[in-house]
């Protein structure tokens, strides 16, 4: 019964992305033209600015280590939380070093 | 005080706290211990001076991280990430850091028989950065990026005793469901992103007014879906039932007071008004809330007066308190712009920062009383007011703000909530009566045993050590000096915060400067 439920919707939840993954009603796929500028405005922004404000001719590390670094550290602390948790997860047990 | 100076600290101190407890940790554990207090009480220095910054000016803090404007040059559009704190988020701000302090100190005590002791530092640090940074933020992908900070640190701490049973298997069904609940909002974030090419939440707003499309609604239903996990409601509150009582009792108290309003609550209220507010049917989506927050109170309250574990009643019990918190936020989405409804909202606010109080008190006291007795079973707990009275003085303190005894905070803010929703809709004033009823028959249950006839194990009992005892008469004093003022607090800081939140105009022209 339960299980029923949860494949229903499930199926539901599909059926929902899939509609907004038809550019006829929602998303679109690889936007060109006047599209690009309406749509991607903020990565115009990135292309055409980037090297003079930032200085790195490569886009992608400019936003993430200059726009969104922010984002970045977020991400480093991330990493550092999931080792710190492994690690405290993984280590003896009290009676084991006694 | 200016409030845009002192705000990068508060994500720094802690920040670096973290990143530093490992070399710190070398010296040896004295040195650990006080650097975790040091950091964890200049957090909340930064936290209450913010505060009292926010609450003075009555505005909006934005800070835009590398540059002087978020705007680009010549554009009209965001491109950095913002902060943006209002009334709302600076009292976020300082629950957080209050309670996390709290929590810092107690451990001192509570977790000295424990091994791994650097990491558990490193990571209620963590925890604590994670949560301020959710509710400082105005950028809608730097929330999620912190979602899954405070998410990880709590899987991680959850499961910390990893030589007890319970706290691996509570550690895996809360890391499996909220993995998933965090993926919705990430899969929401990206439909929103592919659809309106912004992430700033203040312009994402304008964008989904200029142009509402299904994606903009798939992604709040998204949205809701997975922050309702976060947040305990019901039907998806059994994660909480198992991690609440299973991890150390400084980390429930964190749990249940902060990690499921801040990454839950207060993020759907975020999303919901400063995002949604203009652009869809609040009283719809209100109605939506309403439903799961009566589910919410009705098995919450109902289910913790049966457990006879202390702890899992205190984690149904939490259960319970955030079905009135929702009540009270889906009765301000629904009855928006009316009076009731900022009735309603105001006492979700302020249920929320006297719940996380509460809980708290409670569950130091639950800890307290596991680390005395080493059980948690309350058939064996009778007569503890004999042995611990200073402890049992403070846990019906405790249950009595919960339950809403008038002299204590809590009165206040349940009565907003019921005052609100029985104006609003009779039949949800009588449910928010009956979860109340439920609420004290559980607490009476316990303080009825604590006061009984002493049990063998009780009599060699004692009241905890300072560091343990401080940080309870703490919260104590607060409930009880917060419940002497509760209207003039409701009058002074929680209505206009309530403005704050509702006024989406004033969150988005922050951010784009007037315009």
């Amino acid at each position: 019964m339960k299980k029923t439920i949860a494949y229903l919707s499930l199926l539901f939840i599909l059926g929902v992305l899939l509609y907004v993954a038809n550019p006829n009603y929602g998303l679109k796929f690889g936007p060109g033209g006047d599209d690009w500028k309406n749509l991607r405005y903020t990565d115009d922004y990135y292309i055409t600015h980037g090297v003079q404000e930032v200085g790195g001719t490569n886009i992608v590390t400019d936003i993430v280590f200059d726009y969104r670094g922010y984002d970045t550290i977020g991400e480093a602390t991330v990493l550092f939380t999931a080792i710190a948790g492994a690690v405290a997860l993984l280590r003896p047990w009290r009676r084991d070093e006694e | 005080m200016n409030g845009e100076a002192i705000l990068p600290y508060l994500i720094i101190i802690p920040l670096f706290g973290a990143f530093s407890m490992p070399i710190v940790s070398l010296i040896g554990r004295k040195a650990r211990e006080a650097w975790a207090v040091i950091i964890s009480g200049a957090t909340l220095a930064v936290a209450s001076a913010l505060f009292y910054s926010v609450w003075e000016d009555k505005g909006i803090i934005v800070y835009t991280l590398g540059a002087k404007s978020p705007l680009g040059q010549g554009v009209s559009f965001p491109i950095r990430i913002v902060w943006e704190v209002d009334l709302l988020g600076a009292i976020m701000v300082l629950m957080v850091a209050l309670v996390s302090f709290l929590a810092v100190v107690y451990s001192l005590g509570y977790m000295k028989h424990d091994t791994g002791l650097d990491k558990y530092y490193t990571l209620i640090l963590i925890l604590e950065l994670g949560m301020l940074g959710i509710a400082i933020t105005g950028d809608l992908f730097n929330f999620y990026v912190f979602l899954e900070i405070m998410s990880i640190a709590s899987y991680a701490l959850v499961a910390f005793r990893n030589d007890t049973w319970e706290g691996i298997e509570a550690g895996i069904k809360y890391m499996f469901v909220g993995s998933i609940a965090s993926s919705l909002v990430l899969l929401g974030i990206a439909l929103l992103y592919g659809q309106y090419g912004t992430l700033t939440m203040g312009y994402m707003a304008i964008k989904i007014i200029e142009n509402p499309t299904v994606t903009a609604k798939v992604a709040l239903a998204l949205f809701i879906a997975g922050l309702l996990f976060k947040s305990g409601a019901s039907p998806v509150h059994m994660w909480l039932a198992d991690a609440h009582p299973a991890a150390p009792s400084s980390i429930s108290a964190m749990l249940s007071g902060l990690v499921i309003k801040v990454g839950g609550v207060y993020a759907l209220a975020r999303i919901l008004l400063s995002i949604y507010g203009a652009s869809v049917s609040v009283k719809t989506v209100g109605w939506v809330i309403i439903i799961f927050a009566c589910l919410t109170l009705i098995i919450g309250n109902a289910m913790a007066v049966v457990q006879t574990d202390m702890k899992r009643l205190l984690a149904y019990s939490s259960v319970g308190q955030i079905g009135y918190i929702l009540l009270g936020l889906g009765i301000g989405l629904a009855a928006y712009g009316s009076h009731t409804g900022e009735v309603a909202l105001a006492g979700a606010i302020y249920h929320t920062f006297n719940h996380a109080l509460m809980k708290a008190l409670l569950f130091l006291i639950a800890g307290v009383v596991i680390h005395e007795l080493g059980t948690r079973d309350l058939n064996e707990l009778s007569g503890l007011a004999k042995t611990m009275p200073k402890t049992t003085f403070a846990f019906l303190i405790g249950a009595a703000a919960i339950v809403g005894m008038p002299p204590l905070n809590g009165f206040a803010s349940k009565w907003l909530i019921y005052e609100s929703s029985a104006i609003f809709n009779p039949i949800l004033g009588a449910i928010a009566i009956i979860g109340t009823a439920f609420c004290t028959a559980a607490y009476v249950r316990v303080l009825y045993t604590f006061f009984g006839r002493p049990s063998e194990r009780v009599m060699k009992a004692r009241d905890p050590e300072a560091s343990m005892l401080w940080p309870i008469i703490i919260l104590a004093v607060a409930i009880v000096i917060m419940g002497l003022f509760p209207w003039q607090i409701s009058e002074k800081i929680m209505l206009p915060a309530v403005k704050a939140l509702e006024d989406q105009l004033a969150y988005i022209s922050a951010v784009l400067g007037g315009a």
